[in-house]
């Protein structure tokens, strides 16, 4: 087993530089030249070349790459041409708010698909099933940048349940960062009103973010739990007259669990790159937002910054779901 | 029926609770006893530093923290005294000398000196970055002098026309309290990026970088305030959607950038007050007048004939004026050149039969910004209008900095590409110099225009200093341009902005781009 989490953990080292250079490739290749864009529009020559040599673009690009790498590995995460701001500074403020509305994303996804999957299995071919059948099939077609405009216009503008954005009141002065996640920050602080506040600014775009998840999730485990549902140590465990809640809760829907369990760590990984539209109709001051503001810029060492960073968690989210396979099913440790 | 009753009856109680919610919650923002005015952009702040870079976002919130020399107001702009009461032009227009007021001061208590004022001029030249393009051709730091605490004088290498248009856009930094916080000989950039050290009317009470600026208003400002407010918050709301719920909830009292349709639903809503006035910024389309086909003026002209200029204020829904120049209404100098294109069919093709390609047959490529909705609408037009001269129109999408990259080389600036350009200043060289070949390769220079007479007309009229010499030459300009087309001369698109009936003060200048605001006369009256 140690073996096999060590063969992994190489494979995401070589994965991790090799995602690097596809990306350091690729933001260099495209014709966007970010000193231009960042000396102004009326810049002179002179003035765009200073802020190219400043930065290090003037050389071969096989010499920027190694410098670059060079400099990440003393910890030196570059500095953005467009904004000036250390690159480090950038993803310690922007990256923990999108990991938290991932988190409560995928808690939330998690949390309402699974029993959704299990009672649509349970009452399958019903008005029940049915009913939840359009929710997933709604929650995989609808496009979530739609979707979040929807609730944002219905639940926080109409209804004023919700917050229209942010990840707090504008008015309230944010505690001192601890982690950078604001639900926990605030909870070690004692600030708990504030904690409220923030928990009340994340329901509504981790719902929008959480809908494609959820639909996911419900159609895994309800395909997982018809399958498990006809195994013979459920028709044993009912003729031993074991009650319904017992057979599908304790029995079935553990057997039914793993690939549910995948389901929701892919969807974790997918959701980390993927946040961006619902950044932007939330106004959460995220990485998504950040990854995409620094590529529009062709700002190379943000956009090189949030890729490791978006790029090591979701492999680290695939490393843990292959342990897990590896620990519970032994056949998974000899294939790689 | 059960089931329906009280469905009714909690949705009836769901529907008072909202309008309950959204009536309490449509006022504006305070702390303590304070008011607070929030301002709602799609455009993030990413610096600070006045030397470094400037753009819409960023100078609204310069002039909100520093002072300049000079500043613009009014329609059309003019620059009136600011931390200079008074000026003095030598009788050869090469020095100029700036009287100070003495009562103003920096945010930490220092006074704002002549010294104050020659180290930030030094600073922004020695650096080399943002605002310097506009005076370094024609000042040198070691030229700056501080006569006396009250007294700057300047003197140029040559006489230069413009300069007074350009002071309003060097703020004056507080050295002390920048030097304090150099590292490594950086002249304070690292430091001012997230900071200020300004005289302005609001000092800088929290920067939540890419989601808020807070600035706090300097009761004791030097100049005073009109009417009461404690701060203003800058918000950035990216989506326009999501701009304008903000404004209707009452979380935003003032919003810039609404697209045309969400402006129009807004502006008829209860308690909104809209401002609606032309800018300088002209919209164009730029012909490349070195590439295949577009180097030949009679295709720029067909082209230029044949276009639905219409279609340009529909696509505004009226919110939009056709220039009647090169020059945008409050250009000094400006005048209405007879024989601008309007669409003409057979006037269009009329110049087409004089081109090497008399029955089209060719296609040309038409740049836009991508998932800007507006500038695709003006392709389609294109399309549709040069379909009539057998020309067709290959539409390209790209994003800003790719447009900006692709216009950077003559070989690789397309043959039309869409452009919204702002000048700088008033001074009609500020416009005339975009077609100047030291603007050639930037964002408003992709035409490759070249015309040497004309280009020799810019630089005379540019160093003259009586008005009434350069007057004439601007004239000439304006007709010249229009004969050798180096553009679909296009139109002037209204700012739209909105606010609530309970924002006083504010003030309209066509100087500012798109999406800035001064925010000093602004206080909530209610």
């Amino acid at each position: 087993m140690l073996s096999f989490a060590l063969r992994r953990t190489l494979w995401m080292g070589v994965m991790l530089v090799g995602l690097l250079a596809i990306t350091f490739s690729i933001s260099h290749i495209a014709p966007g030249d970010p000193a231009a864009l960042a000396a102004g529009p009326d810049a002179t020559r002179e003035m765009i070349e200073l802020i190219r040599t400043e930065h290090g673009l003037d050389r071969p690009l096989p010499v920027q790459f190694a410098l670059y790498l060079g400099n990440i590995l003393q910890g030196n995460w570059g500095v953005s041409i467009n904004t000036r701001h250390a690159v480090w500074d950038d993803l310690v403020r922007f990256f923990p708010a999108t990991f938290e509305l991932v988190v409560f994303s995928i808690l939330l996804a998690a949390g309402i698909g699974i029993p959704l999957g299990v009672l649509a299995a349970v009452r399958q071919n019903t008005w029940t099933d049915h009913a939840i059948r359009v929710v997933t099939v709604g929650g995989v077609a609808l496009p979530m940048f739609w979707l979040g405009l929807m609730i944002q216009l219905a639940l926080a503008l109409h209804l004023g349940w919700f917050p229209l954005g942010g990840r707090m009141d504008m008015m309230t002065d944010p505690v001192a960062p601890i982690t950078h996640l604001l639900l926990i920050d605030t909870l070690l602080h004692g600030a708990f009103g504030t904690f409220v506040e923030c928990l009340h600014h994340i329901v509504l775009p981790a719902a929008a973010l959480s809908v494609p998840a959820l639909a996911s999730i419900i159609r895994v485990n309800r395909a997982e739990m018809l399958e498990t549902l006809k195994q013979d140590y459920v028709v044993n465990a009912r003729a031993q007259g074991l009650s319904t809640f017992r057979i599908v809760a304790i029995y079935a829907l553990r057997n039914a669990m793993l690939p549910t369990m995948a389901m929701v760590g892919l969807r974790f990984g997918w959701m980390l790159g993927g946040t961006v539209l619902v950044e932007t109709v939330f106004d959460w001051p995220g990485i998504g937002l950040y990854a995409v503001e620094s590529a529009i810029n062709s700002d190379f060492e943000p956009i090189m910054g949030a890729t490791i960073v978006l790029g090591f968690f979701f492999m680290m989210t695939n490393l843990v779901i292959d342990l897990i396979y590896a620990m519970l099913d032994p056949r998974v440790r000899n294939q790689i | 029926m059960t089931l329906i009753r009280p469905l009714v009856l909690g949705l009836g109680a769901a529907a008072v609770f909202a309008g309950a919610m959204i009536s309490d919650a449509a006022a504006f923002e305070r702390r303590g006893d304070q008011k607070i005015l929030v301002f709602a952009s799609r455009q993030k702040v990413p610096i600070l530093d006045p030397s470094i870079k400037y753009d819409a976002s960023i100078r609204t919130m310069q002039q909100a923290v520093y002072d300049a020399l000079l500043k613009y107001t009014g329609t059309p702009p003019e620059y009136v005294p600011w931390l200079a009461e008074r000026w003095d032009v030598s009788e050869d227009g090469l020095t100029y000398t700036f009287h100070l007021v003495k009562n103003a001061r920096f945010h930490n208590g220092d006074p704002v000196t002549a010294e104050a004022v020659r180290w930030s001029y030094a600073r922004t030249l020695q650096l080399g970055k943002g605002p310097a393009w506009m005076l370094n051709a024609f000042l040198k730091a070691e030229n700056i002098k501080a006569i006396d605490d009250h007294t700057v004088s300047m003197t140029l290498d040559r006489p230069y026309a413009p300069f007074l248009s350009f002071v309003p856009w060097w703020y004056v930094m507080n050295p002390a309290e920048v030097m304090a916080n150099e590292v490594d000989g950086d002249m304070g950039q690292k430091w001012l990026i997230e900071n200020e050290a300004g005289s302005g009317p609001f000092r800088l009470r929290r920067n939540e970088p890419g989601n808020l600026i807070e600035l706090e208003r300097v009761q004791d400002y030097w100049r005073g305030f009109k009417g009461p407010l404690g701060g203003i918050i800058y918000k950035i709301i990216r989506e326009s959607a999501a701009q304008r719920a903000a404004l209707v909830k009452g979380e935003a009292d003032i919003v810039t950038g609404l697209t045309p349709d969400e402006f129009e639903a807004v502006s008829r809503m209860e308690g909104m007050v809209t401002s609606t006035a032309p800018a300088l910024t002209a919209f164009g389309l730029k012909f490349n007048t070195k590439a295949e086909y577009t180097s030949d003026i009679n295709v720029r002209k067909a082209i230029s004939w044949a276009y639905d200029y219409d279609a340009f204020v529909k696509i505004f829904n009226g919110r939009a004026k056709l220039q009647t120049s090169p020059f945008t209404d409050d250009i000094k100098g400006k005048i209405t050149v007879p024989g601008m294109p309007h669409q003409d069919l057979a006037k269009a093709k009329e110049f087409l039969a004089k081109s090497p390609w008399p029955d089209g047959g060719f296609e040309i490529e038409y740049v836009y910004v991508q998932g800007f909705e507006v500038e695709r609408q003006m392709g389609l037009v294109l399309i549709d209008a040069l379909q009539k001269l057998n020309i067709s129109v290959n539409m390209v999408p790209l994003t800003w900095a790719n447009m900006v990259a692709r216009g950077s080389k003559v070989e690789t600036s397309p043959q039309l590409m869409a452009i919204f350009a702002t000048p700088v200043s008033t001074d009609p060289d500020a416009v005339a110099s975009q077609y100047h070949p030291s603007a050639w390769g930037r964002y408003y220079g992709t035409h490759y225009y070249d015309n040497k007479e004309v280009h020799a007309l810019i630089e005379e009229a540019r160093y003259l200093s009586n008005w009434e010499e350069r007057q004439p030459i601007y004239e000439e300009i304006q007709r010249r341009l229009v004969d050798d087309q180096p553009e679909i001369f296009g139109m002037m698109r209204e700012r739209m902005i909105v606010y609530r009936d309970w924002v006083k003060g504010f003030e309209y200048s066509p100087v500012r781009m798109t999406s800035e605001l001064d925010l000093y006369p602004l206080y909530i009256g209610k």
